[in-house]
């Protein structure tokens, strides 16, 4: 280490950490509970827009196909911008964090819709018959004979989106919303020490997304009780 | 393991950092000067109607490199990414409303001043707003980590601030009616001012009066003698002042800037 600072200019200093974790501790907290509401309603959203494009008719598999279109087809920042500033130009003024919260729920809804109409499209028409057969009324099947094996099964690529959508938060900093993306912009300008502030902001995401991964991987162990007991998935 | 990780931390190191030299030589061996310009705050950075980098500071840049004999290449930068621009040498200078400040003097050099540029709070007309104590838990918003930022942070306690990125959300976040009360550099004013008919933002407060400079990285003595040399002789001869008026409409203050320059 000592050779590499008597040839080079940069010396790492993180001596700002002392006075302004709390700053850092506070934007990942931000960022925590802006996913974790996002996550929840938009896995919401997508389902129910997933089983519409699956089983509804054309009134409703056409509006809902639209949708989903027109979100994965436009970047996130312009959805944050047109649900922050065109609401408010409109009269409707929404805090920045809501308005992210809208956004990221919105985004969260279309991809988890293609996801779990993929899902749901694997289960077998002999398995719906089945359940006909064995009486289950139509909500009974579509919770436990077709949402949750459908879940299961592509479970890994809802959770790969969860993770994506909790890293993809740090643009909503555009509209002032002070996360750790945020955070790390305002330390860095006080501090002026960027790229240290900048490796940090780096392992705390790491972190999040590490124990993000860990909490879906404890989810799944409740939800799917076929790979509890028999450690695989359909 | 360990030698894995050095070998890594001096490859990222390489790419933040140069080879201690005299950057004014570099440049004239390079035939190029890259210059940090905002080009999100008009009329000092901006992008025109051909969508080509114009307003004062890019002028400014262009005479610098014309005088130095060598070509302009423009580095776009935002605000709060102007120092890191220099300091990891993408850039040789930074000629973007970059203030003079202690702060910022203890990481980059300065050069004297070559424009004036003071700092208001601007409200929506008809806003009873003209002292600190009126911004009390009021929505204000600056751009993080200009002057501004730093000012209100410690003279406005109880104003809730708001930060955005670059002028261009901001001023977006005024004529949408996200908030009423900004703080800015008063030449945005009217520009800020253009984008609503209906929200027209007044000057209430002046905060403080800043002396712009072009940034350059420490301990360059031979870069810093020929930039301070050169601005001291186009405020003089007027090519600065014929600039800052194109584009601002006003005078720059040249005996005051000589004055304060030395």
């Amino acid at each position: 280490m000592r050779a590499v600072q008597k040839t080079m200019s940069y010396t790492f200093d993180f001596s700002f950490l002392a006075e302004r974790w709390p700053d850092f501790v506070a934007g990942a907290w931000l960022t925590v509970q802006l996913t974790v509401v996002s996550i929840a309603l938009g896995l919401a959203v997508g389902t129910v827009c997933a089983l519409l494009r699956v089983y509804g008719n054309r009134w409703v598999r056409t509006p809902v196909g639209a949708y989903v279109e027109l979100i994965r087809n436009t970047p996130l920042l312009v959805q944050i911008f047109i649900v922050y500033f065109g609401l408010s130009s409109l009269g409707l003024k929404l805090s920045a964090e809501v308005s992210a919260v809208i956004a990221l729920v919105v985004n969260m809804g279309a991809y988890s819709t293609e996801i779990m109409r993929a899902g749901i499209q694997s289960i077998q028409r002999t398995q719906l018959e089945a359940a006909d057969c064995l009486g289950l009324t139509r909500l009974q099947t579509i919770v436990h004979v077709v949402l949750l094996p459908a879940m299961e099964r592509v479970y890994p690529a809802l959770t790969s989106q969860f993770v994506l959508l909790m890293l993809a938060s740090s643009i909503t900093s555009q509209i002032s919303t002070e996360e750790l993306t945020a955070t790390a912009n305002l330390v860095q300008s006080d501090t002026y020490r960027s790229f240290e502030v900048y490796i940090i902001v780096a392992v705390v995401y790491l972190a999040l997304s590490v124990l993000y991964r860990f909490a879906f991987w404890l989810i799944g162990l409740v939800l799917f009780a076929r790979k509890r007991k028999l450690g695989t998935a359909l | 393991m360990k030698t894995l990780f050095s070998t890594i931390l001096v490859a990222l190191l390489s790419l933040v950092t140069s080879a201690q030299a005299d950057t004014l030589d570099d440049i004239r061996k390079a035939g190029t000067v890259r210059i940090a310009i905002d080009t999100a705050i008009p009329p000092f950075g901006m992008t025109d109607d051909n969508m080509q980098p114009a307003g004062s500071d890019v002028d400014t840049a262009r005479l610098l490199a014309e005088d130095l004999g060598v070509k302009l290449e423009i580095v776009t930068t935002t605000g709060p990414t102007r120092i890191p621009t220099l300091q990891t040498n993408k850039a040789d200078l930074v000629v973007s409303t970059l203030s003079i400040t202690p702060d910022r003097a203890k990481v980059i050099d300065f050069s004297i001043p070559y424009a004036d540029h003071p700092s208001v709070v601007g409200a929506l007309k008809g806003l009873a707003i003209s002292s600190y104590a009126d911004l009390a838990g009021k929505k204000v918003a600056v751009v993080r980590g200009t002057t501004q930022d730093t000012d209100l942070t410690r003279e406005a306690k109880g104003a809730q601030l708001v930060r955005y990125e670059d002028d261009a959300t901001m001023a977006l976040a005024f004529a949408s009616g996200q908030v009423d009360i900004l703080a800015t550099a008063r030449s945005l004013l009217p520009a800020i001012s253009k984008k609503n008919p209906a929200r027209t933002a007044e000057s209430r407060i002046t905060m403080q009066t800043n002396y712009l400079a072009i940034g350059l990285r420490k301990n360059e003595p031979a870069l810093k003698a020929w930039v301070d040399n050169w601005v001291k002789t186009n405020l003089q001869n007027g090519k600065l002042g014929a600039i800052y008026k194109k584009w601002h409409g006003v005078d720059i203050p040249v005996d005051q800037l000589l004055k304060v320059g030395g």
